[in-house]
């Protein structure tokens, strides 16, 4: 009886915990599927004529045109995806080729001084990086990037590193040697050695420094909107955030969906890795 | 430290590591493998370093000087900036929002967060999908949803849902004080976001600490408050550290998100944002630079407490 009772509280509790998890999601989503008759007279807590018309529009076209009594200002949706997903793999590739280089030397090779070096990059996450536009925006102007998916992508790699390499050196420093000696000794040099034998074996870890950087790139915000204005160039956070509010907000609402899902879905796919690759780098401290 | 003694900790758990360190052979590979490792360093550190090295020293001496967008030749003015900033009430207050803000976010964040990651550690029914329920705050890309959670809270246009919401807005307006609803809703959201990527967090950690030691706790006592607070949180204090940390970047991103998503219009003073507004809106450029570095040291401070949790400088030995 106290077993099942025990076990009756565990379920609410995570029913609970599910709940309060999705309900914002279930909300965007219940507001996205209304149309405007019913935004305005209905519930905001369930949609009984749902309709996809605000996904639609997202993808209709992307010149400005009348739609009803309002003009429907031009949002070329389909560009924004498109630049989107362009920056976040640019990213990833950076972030996860220079942080991986990175994470070796301190975590394996460990040259004199590797612990503070190892600290002086992770410290860099303190300065939050949305309130240096002014001298970042110079930076961005000296190497030509103005109005350029390169400017984000160097940030955004700068955001990520700190946590990566933190991540990764970490994970490293555990790997037994032997392993790559065995290879070593086989005959194979160290940089075969490394990519046959080491990166393989991290794929967990990799993906869990390659999440955590989506995380990052989905999260900015601010960057997107202060460094691309010209709106053939915005990602979609940059795009939707410029939208004529309180025009299109059904329409926005849903292009926040159309943009996330993708995203979300692969996180999904890669949840589990992503907890084991963060296991992995944890074993025996940080 | 120097080399040798690097290379003296660094090969003392491999077998015959003292012949090895001692051949002159072994002493150039190991230089060969310090060269390559400044080497392996140089992207990340050029990527992270450079990037902030300039903007950070940038602003350090514009806040010594009396550059503004009025015009005029810029002049050195010494520390007057930082003390017209801290003359300043609004100064004061803004830092005490901000000291506010970041607490009260990072404890529900680190509440929420273990509570949901003890729940996950044991084994049950339905596991799996919680966990992905869990997950999925964080993976819904923050940037993109900050839209949908703003108008959630704060709908713009004249519904039946917009005017409940006002009514809710008025009365914590009228029981904390103006700016306290939208306050709430910026913490609301990080909170949100930030307690799922903790949870995920700690769960890691869990799965990281030897099960045996949690057997042996069990058989100590009957009490999960008391293992709760003699085993599991002492094993997890260096994550719980490190989630503190990761907390303070988030809870900073997600207000600034906000804010520049209503052009400015949440307005409760937080240091960051109104250095923006001072920067970008007024073009007191050096009264800017002094209110963004105000927080730094401290911040800085923070983290030198948290390395000794999470990255103790005695050296483990494998």
């Amino acid at each position: 009886m106290r077993r099942w009772l025990a076990s009756l509280r565990r379920g609410l509790l995570l029913a609970v915990v599910a709940g309060y998890s999705l309900f914002p999601l279930y909300f965007i989503t219940v507001q996205s599927l209304k149309t405007p008759e019913e935004d305005v007279f209905g519930s905001p807590f369930y949609v009984l004529r749902p309709t996809f018309e605000n996904y639609t529009e997202l993808f209709a076209g992307a010149a400005a045109r009348v739609r009803g009594f309002v003009i429907v200002p031009r949002v070329p949706f389909l560009l924004w995806v498109m630049n989107s997903a362009l920056v976040l793999a640019l990213t990833l590739a950076l972030t996860l080729g220079s942080g991986v280089l990175a994470a070796w030397a301190l975590g394996r090779l460990r040259p004199p001084g590797w612990r503070w070096w190892r600290r002086a990059l992770f410290a860099t996450y303190v300065v939050p990086h949305t309130i240096l536009f002014i001298p970042l925006y110079q930076v961005v102007l000296a190497l030509g990037l103005d109005d350029h998916h390169g400017a984000l992508i160097l940030l955004y790699a700068a955001m990520a590193l700190p946590f990566v390499v933190w991540l990764l050196s970490a994970y490293f420093r555990h790997l037994p040697r032997e392993i790559e000696e065995a290879a070593l000794i086989e005959g194979a040099s160290p940089v075969t050695a490394f990519l046959r034998i080491v990166l393989p074996m991290s794929r967990n870890v990799l993906v869990a420094a390659g999440l955590f950087t989506v995380g990052t790139v989905g999260n900015d915000f601010m960057l997107a909107s202060v460094f691309l204005l010209d709106p053939d160039k915005q990602t979609v956070a940059a795009g939707l955030g410029v939208m004529d509010v309180s025009l299109e907000e059904l329409v926005a609402v849903a292009g926040v969906n159309v943009a996330a899902v993708p995203v979300a879905l692969a996180c999904a796919l890669f949840a589990r890795t992503y907890v084991e690759g963060l296991t992995a780098a944890m074993v025996e401290g940080a | 430290m120097t080399v040798p003694a690097a290379c003296a900790t660094d090969t003392g758990s491999r077998s015959g590591a003292v012949l090895r360190a001692a051949a002159p052979g072994a002493r150039r590979a190991r230089r060969r493998e310090v060269l390559a490792a400044y080497g392996l360093l140089a992207p990340a550190s050029l990527l992270v370093l450079g990037l902030l090295a300039y903007p950070v020293l940038w602003e350090g001496w514009i806040s010594t000087t009396s550059l503004s967008a009025q015009g005029g030749a810029p002049t050195f003015v010494g520390l007057a900036n930082y003390r017209r900033m801290a003359a300043d009430p609004f100064f004061w207050r803004a830092t005490l929002t901000t000291i506010v803000y970041f607490a009260a976010t990072t404890g529900a964040k680190l509440v929420l967060g273990l509570a949901m990651a003890l729940l996950l550690a044991r084994p049950a029914r339905g596991r799996a999908l919680v966990f992905l329920a869990v997950f999925l705050p964080w993976a819904y890309p923050g940037g993109v949803t900050v839209v949908a959670w703003y108008w959630m809270l704060n709908p713009p246009l004249i519904t039946s849902y917009s005017l409940a919401v006002g009514q809710l807005k008025h009365a914590v307006d009228a029981v904390l004080g103006p700016g306290a609803y939208a306050f709430a809703s910026v913490a609301l959201f990080n909170v949100w976001r930030g307690a799922s990527f903790t949870a995920i967090f700690l769960l890691a950690a869990l799965n990281a600490i030897p099960t045996e030691l949690f057997e042996y706790a069990q058989l100590e006592t009957r009490s999960p408050w008391l293992r709760l607070r003699h085993v599991t949180l002492p094993l997890l204090k260096p994550f719980l550290a490190l989630a503190v940390f990761l907390s303070f970047t988030s809870a900073f991103a997600d207000l600034a998100n906000v804010w520049m998503l209503t052009g400015g219009r949440i307005v409760f003073p937080v240091l960051g944002t109104y250095a923006y507004w001072l920067g970008v809106r007024r073009g007191e450029l050096a009264q800017a630079a002094a209110w963004s570095l105000a927080l730094v040291p401290v911040l800085l401070a923070a983290l030198l407490v948290l390395f000794r949790w999470f990255d103790p400088p005695e050296e483990r030995q494998a």
